[in-house]
């Protein structure tokens, strides 16, 4: 009942474009307030999309000749009254007045210009014909009456004109707010979906509803690559999937795509682009897409539109999930390691003492020596895991606390240099620093362990006798205090240079005797630097072989943004 | 010479670590008590003839430094303190308190040994050391009478600043000062804890007896707790 009364004004207007708008327009001049069947009204919008393209050329037809009948009833009516006036003997201007009513109306109630302008011709042809003298004629006695034509016929034309473009303007800002809800409609629905095929699902079955057509959607995975089967209407409800036989064809194509769609052997493809990548295609059967006029492509651009941004909403949102429980299965992991990671200290520091006392009690020829500097040796580098351990998991909980002080530079790497010596006394380590006290804000502590892993990291990789060194300068340009320890080492392959800093990453490929890494120590000191608003890096040397690491504090309490 | 009847008293409550440091008293000579809490160790030092003692400072039962306290109070006997390496600020609080040296976990027993030949060695010469007008360390020699300051043999100039902080280190050979006390002693109480003067002024000093700042070979530095004149 409802969507009669809404399809009959359709037939008043000739541009198929405005179509959709004016029968909404109507139908809320209509509805006003009964918002049960506004709902009913909106639903059907899509029904009415589909009956203006089937109808459209019928609309058009009968809707010139009522604009023809409405013209000429309203150039017949003034006539009339004209000519009533004229027996009572009205003074002419009353019946100018009446055609310029007429041609008033006609103008409010046709949808083009052209029959305003028609009108207020035979307007005055009418006027010209019927009241001036001689009657009945076109010509005229009183050379006056041009005056009274002329002003007539502009007067008649400017205000049709005027009116059409009223009118026209109004369209415009209705057509704008149509496609505001019809894409606001879409979201709606779009924002509902749980999953990103029920997304695709959505905007399949709308875009065969709006096309009608059998419309399809193929979406992309995580990579950027074309899932194996596609979504696609089958009839009115009904939707398969099917699958994709030329994945790596299509991929190209939408790879390789400069203009706004691609055309495949049975489907022209749009892309759907996400914020970052290539979410999916949306597929319209080749001949639907053929015959696609402006407004039918303007829509399914919003609805693409619509669909990326509903599938980028959904793709961030499951990012946002899957970091939040990263960050607490990450936080677990970290209590966990601490408490066993401080359980261990202890017994550890009794085994490393008690098999040390077993060393210095029996001779260095012995096996029992032998022995107990296995265990040491084992405990030793327990010992180490364990405290780097625990500095990492404090540090990346953010609940170590920097003790910043303005510290002597030479302080820290003495006492770091100091303690390579005494683990590695065979290794020596030249150090350079300027001759100028430099003081540099710093938690002391935490630094001397950045340098003693680099340092240990350093001999670690450089054979025996060959040169490690650290140096310190001042960039007093930037506020930097650069610290670099260099090593004449075997360097680091270039596929291990972007992950060296990766909690336990170790680098591989190494000979059974190689000294064990525990995949840390780097890990920690970015963690450290970082900390205190520096940067490092890592290189292999230039002039030789070998590796730097350099990393750069703040002089001042600023931080330093790479 | 050093005694090796000695009496020391092993504070500590991991029974393995108690173990192991007793077993190495014994090996260097020396006669040993344990105790496995604070209670203990004060029950103890009042009835025996405690000589040093090695302290944990992370007993069950007390804080480490409220022992420190209470001994302090009756007796002189050097402390070692062995801590967690965490434990910075426990252990510059506990050299303030009163204790002589501190070792941080894990330590070897040869480190233990050393520290506790040096604090026994001080327990005894500390006294004839008090009046010695000269002391020497190396191929550095201060002359209390005088004022003075030699390195290999000539007279090196230091401003009276630097002359107050090498009077300390001299006085005081083996023992780590910590930097809350060398400020007080150098710059007077109530200046904070500002460590930036001190440390310009250690830098300072270190370019003048050192012959490479960065591998000292007198003052080393004991990060987050102060200084220490090397004890030869």
């Amino acid at each position: 009942m409802e969507k009669e009364r809404i399809k009959k004004p359709l037939l008043f207007f000739t541009n198929p474009c405005i179509l959709l708008r004016n029968n909404r327009f109507l139908k809320r001049k209509y509805d006003k307030g009964e918002s049960q069947i506004q709902i009913l009204a909106r639903k059907s919008t899509l029904e009415l999309e589909i009956d203006r393209m089937r109808t459209g050329k019928t609309n058009t037809r009968i809707e010139i000749l009522l604009s023809i009948l409405i013209s000429l009833v309203c150039v017949t009516g003034a006539t009339g009254i004209g000519w009533v006036f004229h027996l009572k003997g009205f003074p002419e201007t009353n019946i100018v007045i009446v055609y310029l009513l007429s041609v008033l109306l006609t103008a409010c109630s046709t949808q083009s210009y052209v029959y305003g302008i028609a009108v207020s011709i035979i307007a005055t042809c009418a006027f010209n014909y019927f009241f001036t003298e001689p009657y009945f004629t076109l010509s005229v006695n009183d050379p006056t009456y041009f005056i009274t034509f002329s002003i007539m016929t502009i007067t008649a034309i400017i205000t049709s004109t005027l009116t059409s473009k009223v009118k026209q303007s109004v369209f415009a800002a209705q057509e704008r707010e149509q496609e505001t809800s019809a894409i606001y409609q879409l979201t709606n629905r779009l924002s509902d979906a749980s999953d990103i095929s029920e997304i695709a699902s959505i905007a399949v079955s709308t875009t065969s509803t709006l096309l009608n057509c059998h419309a399809a959607c193929l979406c992309f995975t995580e990579k950027g690559q074309p899932e194996q089967s596609f979504i696609q209407q089958r009839d009115n409800d009904s939707q398969a999937r099917r699958k994709l036989i030329d994945i790596e064809e299509t991929k190209h194509r939408i790879e390789s795509l400069r203009t706004a769609y691609a055309v495949g052997p049975e489907f022209y493809d749009w892309p759907i682009y996400g914020r970052e990548s290539t979410l999916g295609i949306l597929r319209i059967p080749k001949e639907t897409a053929k015959k696609m006029n402006e407004a039918q492509k303007s829509l399914l651009r919003s609805l693409i539109e619509s669909t990326a941004l509903a599938m980028d909403r959904f793709i961030s949102m499951q990012a946002k999930l899957k970091s939040q429980q990263e960050t607490l299965q990450e936080r677990y992991r970290g209590n966990l390691l601490r408490a066993i990671s401080h359980d261990l200290r202890t017994p550890l520091s009794g085994i490393m003492g008690t098999s040390e006392m077993l060393m210095d009690m029996t001779d260095k020829d012995e096996e029992k020596h032998a022995l107990a500097k296995d265990i040491y040796q084992d405990a030793d580098w327990l010992h180490s895991l364990v405290e780097n351990i625990l500095s990492l998991t404090r540090l990346q909980d953010g609940k170590l606390t920097l003790n910043k002080q303005k510290e002597a530079v030479e302080e820290i790497i003495s006492v770091a240099v100091a303690a390579i010596a005494k683990r590695s006394p065979e290794y020596e380590i030249t150090v350079h620093i300027p001759n100028e006290v430099l003081l540099v804000p710093m938690d002391a502590k935490l630094i001397e362990q950045t340098l003693v892993n680099l340092l240990d990291n350093a001999v670690k990789h450089t054979p025996l006798g060959n040169e490690i060194s650290i140096t310190v300068r001042e960039d007093k340009e930037k506020a930097l205090a650069v610290f670099s320890v260099a090593d004449r080492g075997s360097g680091i392959a270039k596929s291990d240079l972007p992950h060296i800093f990766q909690m336990f990453f170790t680098t591989g490929g190494k000979g059974p005797d190689a000294k064990r890494g525990i995949g840390l120590g780097l890990a920690i000191c970015e963690s450290i630097v970082k900390a205190h608003g520096g940067a490092i890096e890592a290189h292999n040397r230039t002039d030789g072989p070998g590796a730097e690491f350099i990393f750069m504090l703040p002089m001042e309490g600023t931080d330093y943004d790479k | 010479m050093i005694n090796k009847n000695e009496y020391i008293l092993v504070v500590e409550d991991d029974m393995q670590i108690r173990n192991f440091i007793c077993y190495a008293l014994k090996h260097e000579g020396f006669s040993s008590t344990t105790a496995g809490t604070a209670q203990d160790a004060l029950s103890q030092l009042a009835n025996g003839q405690i000589d040093l003692m090695v302290l944990d400072l992370g007993l069950p039962d007390l804080d480490g430094m409220e022992v420190i306290r209470t001994v302090r109070g009756w007796s002189e006997i050097p402390i070692i303190i062995v801590s967690a390496r965490d434990q910075d600020k426990e252990k510059a609080a506990a050299l303030d308190s009163g204790a002589d040296d501190y070792l941080t976990k894990p330590f070897s027993a040869t480190e233990l040994m050393a520290r506790i030949r040096v604090a026994l060695r001080h327990l005894r010469k500390s006294d004839a050391r008090q009046g010695q007008a000269i002391l020497t360390v190396g191929s550095l020699k201060i002359d209390f009478e005088k004022h003075l300051f030699y390195s290999d043999g000539a007279e090196l100039h230091v401003t009276p600043l630097e002359y107050n902080l090498l009077s300390l280190f001299f006085k005081n050979m083996g023992k780590v000062l910590t930097t809350k006390y060398l400020i007080e002693e150098i710059y007077g109480i109530g200046h904070g804890t500002d460590t930036q003067a001190l440390r310009a002024l250690m830098a300072g000093l270190r370019r003048k007896i050192e012959k490479n700042p960065a591998k000292p070979r007198y003052i080393f530095t004991e990060i987050g707790v102060g200084y220490r004149l090397v004890d030869e």
